[in-house]
């Protein structure tokens, strides 16, 4: 039997699958909108490598990652739950050796990561300010009236570029309403939304901070040509930005090699038979103590699965030995795995 | 005379040591309730909006002190660059608007008003007692003090590199309850040598060298845990050894007249060639303790602070610089009531792994220097 690893990559418009085999090499892929529900995506990203796995291979590990990733290493069962910086990170050393930087601009975050020598030497992440990631242009294209996938070749015939001033989606709006106003087409306003956007990435995460190349761009932004484009005029042409053909799927990837970097005796995973379970997420409030925190419970046909959210360590593991659930991840396991 | 019924911000477990100073000095404290989702939502509600996060959360205090039946409330001032002197000011205007007839003491730093200091702190007592007893109960609540950051000491130091953190969450927990009931330095003495023996006979993982972390910042947000999400508990539970160069103890005795916190001097000897002038708050401690880290050759650095915290974020700014001249990875943590959790949990665990990495791989190979 060939041994397979997979990763699953939950984020918070799109959910991730990837199969590699034990050279890392992509075998099978795919994306899916999260559509605000993350169990839901799941399945259907299992049921779709079920249906393209290939016959004499067994999983031997998998890895999560994504903002759901606690939430997808139970449900799919995780060998390895790791941040979606560090799986992105190692999926862009892997396609690119030498890269220096990455660019990772997703549906609701945004992430710079330094890397040198092959380690990531120093990142920022961007979690509450929409102007620099992909929402930020899917708001205005429906503004504009234009699918977001026709948006970088409307941005590509652009003749002359027309500034959109705006650290903020709220002014980049009003401002770009008043560029309208003037007569600009919609071409020059899309490339001037790309050029905001490339901006606001910059001022957000890259203050103070060396770009070099080459740079990785991906996320599913980095699909948009327009955007690429606007990165290059921003530096002048002066840094190699590559864009990996599986640029869309770098941080399930990412979660996939680290699954069989770390895999161990065994695996978590709970079979493809999954997705005929029936999962449930329910919460109470803790209110033994004044941390008063929000218990978050997830059952899977009925019975308790896991439990997130308790601060004082009462509503956890024992919790999830008594039923008989494996205890998928314990943080001190992998700081102590060499 | 009429006796006080006070209330108080909290700060990490200064309650205990007031909550044993104040009786003996003819005063009825009201605790306010701990810090919960409730106190917070109080603050923001009724604080201007971009007043930083402290001053929300002890109004917070405040007003449940306040339901739970005190009529006086003691703030500590303050002058200098940073907004914190001006917040004692804003929470009893607030406190007024809302019809809250009470009074409020303000505890000025003696250094601007030595008169007006003493003034404040006779109306902080009953104005009736011992003063021999007085001096005495000060004493021991300060010990008292002391030992309770000796016991968050030990979280930190031993969450990563204890079997069973859970035994020692629960046993420093019970000590702190057991030090709510302690009266007498005989008591105190006892229970400290009782706590420190038992914590020593927990078994400790020496095989493997765990990651240091610093943490400096300013001085609430970086204490108090029910505000910063618990990021030691949080940098424990990923395996690492946690120090935190903000203190309640060393943050008072420089604030009290005539006495200096080494500490903090060496912090700011060290912060020198970087920064050599007062900037209000806590910001050229951040810069020093940055630097003793990196000395110590922690592997990493946590900035904590309030967001739009003018100090710090001039102090980020030069936190950065030492950053590059050691080689050392420093994470900025800004807090408000607008951190999300899981966006903070993702950048811990992304730097415990940028740290471990860079164990693994060899910091030198990356070339040290600035």
């Amino acid at each position: 039997m060939r041994k397979v690893f997979l990763g699953v990559d939950v984020g918070s418009v799109t959910t991730k699958f990837v199969l590699i085999d034990g050279e890392k090499k992509i075998l099978n892929s795919c994306y899916l909108k999260t559509s605000g529900d993350p169990i839901v995506a799941i399945k259907h990203g299992l049921r779709h490598i079920h249906s393209h796995f290939p016959g004499d291979a067994a999983i031997r590990a998998v890895g999560t990652t994504g903002s759901a990733r606690h939430l997808a290493g139970v449900v799919v069962g995780a060998d390895i739950v790791k941040n979606e910086i560090t799986a992105h990170a190692v999926a862009a050393i892997t396609r690119v050796p030498e890269v220096r930087t990455v660019f990772e601009i997703g549906g609701q975050d945004s992430k710079l990561i330094l890397i040198r020598d092959g380690v990531v030497e120093d990142f920022a992440m961007n979690t509450i300010c929409a102007a620099g990631t992909g929402s930020f242009l899917e708001h205005q294209a429906v503004r504009l009236n234009v699918p977001i996938e026709e948006f970088g070749k409307l941005a590509a015939r652009a003749t002359q570029a027309v500034r959109i001033a705006g650290r903020c989606t709220v002014f980049a709006e009003s401002d770009m309403i008043h560029k309208q106003q003037l007569g600009f087409g919609k071409p020059e306003i899309a490339k001037g939304l790309s050029e905001a956007l490339v901006r606001n990435f910059i001022n957000n995460l890259a203050s103070r901070k060396t770009i070099e190349g080459p740079v990785v761009f991906q996320g599913g932004v980095a699909a948009n040509q327009g955007i690429v484009q606007a990165f290059h005029d921003f530096f002048r042409g002066e840094i190699e930005i590559v864009v990996p053909p599986e640029h869309g799927v770098m941080g399930a990837w990412g979660a996939a090699i680290l699954a069989l970097e770390y895999a161990s005796e065994g695996t978590s995973f709970q079979g493809f038979n999954v997705v005929e379970r029936d999962f449930q997420t329910q919460s109470f409030g803790c209110e033994d103590c004044p941390n008063s925190c929000e218990i978050v419970i997830l059952k899977e046909d009925g019975l308790l699965k896991a439990l997130w959210g308790s601060r004082c360590g009462k509503w956890t593991p024992e919790i999830r030995e008594k039923t008989g659930t494996k205890n998928y991840q314990e943080p001190t396991q992998y700081a102590g795995k060499q | 005379m009429e006796v006080l019924k006070a209330t108080f911000p909290h700060l990490a477990h200064l309650d205990i040591a007031l909550g044993f100073l104040y009786p003996t000095l003819g005063v009825d404290i009201v605790p306010p309730p701990p810090i919960s989702k409730k106190t917070i939502e109080l603050g923001v509600k009724l604080a201007p909006q971009n007043a930083c996060f402290p001053l929300k959360v002890t109004l917070g205090n405040f007003l449940e002190g306040i339901e739970q039946g005190a009529d006086t409330v003691f703030m500590v001032g303050g002058v200098g660059p940073c907004r914190f002197g001006y917040y004692g000011e804003i929470q009893k205007v607030i406190l007024e608007d809302m019809g809250h007839r009470i009074k409020f003491v303000l505890l000025d730093h003696p250094r601007y008003g030595f008169r007006r200091f003493l003034d404040a702190l006779r109306s902080m007592t009953g104005g009736r007692f011992s003063f021999i007893r007085a001096k005495r109960a000060a004493i021991l609540a300060w010990r008292i003090l002391r030992f309770t950051e000796e016991l968050e000491g030990y979280l930190r130091d031993l969450r990563a590199r204890t079997w069973d953190p859970q035994q020692l969450e629960t046993m420093v927990t019970q000590s702190l309850h057991r030090l709510r009931q302690v009266s007498s330095p005989v008591a105190l003495d006892s229970l400290c040598r009782e706590v420190r023996g038992e914590i020593s006979l927990l078994p400790k993982d020496n095989t493997r060298d765990h990651l240091r972390v610093g943490i400096v910042g300013e001085v609430y947000v970086a204490q108090e845990r029910r505000i910063n999400f618990d990021v030691e508990r949080l940098l424990g539970s990923l395996g690492v050894r946690v120090h935190n160069s903000v203190s309640t103890v060393e943050y008072l005795l420089h604030a009290l007249p005539f006495f200096k916190s080494t500490e903090k001097l060496e912090a700011w000897r060290l912060a020198r060639p970087y920064l050599n002038r007062f900037i209000g708050g806590e910001g050229i401690d951040s810069v020093g303790s940055t630097v003793r880290y990196a000395h110590q050759g922690y592997d990493g650095v946590v900035h904590l602070y309030p967001f739009t915290c003018m100090p710090e974020v001039v102090a980020k700014g030069i936190m950065g610089e030492v950053g590059r001249d050691y080689d050392l990875p420093l994470l900025h943590l800004a807090i408000d009531e607008h951190a999300g959790e899981a966006g903070l949990v993702t950048r811990v665990e992304a730097f415990v792994d940028v740290l471990e990495r860079r164990r693994k791989f060899g910091r030198k190979k990356l070339g040290v220097g600035g």
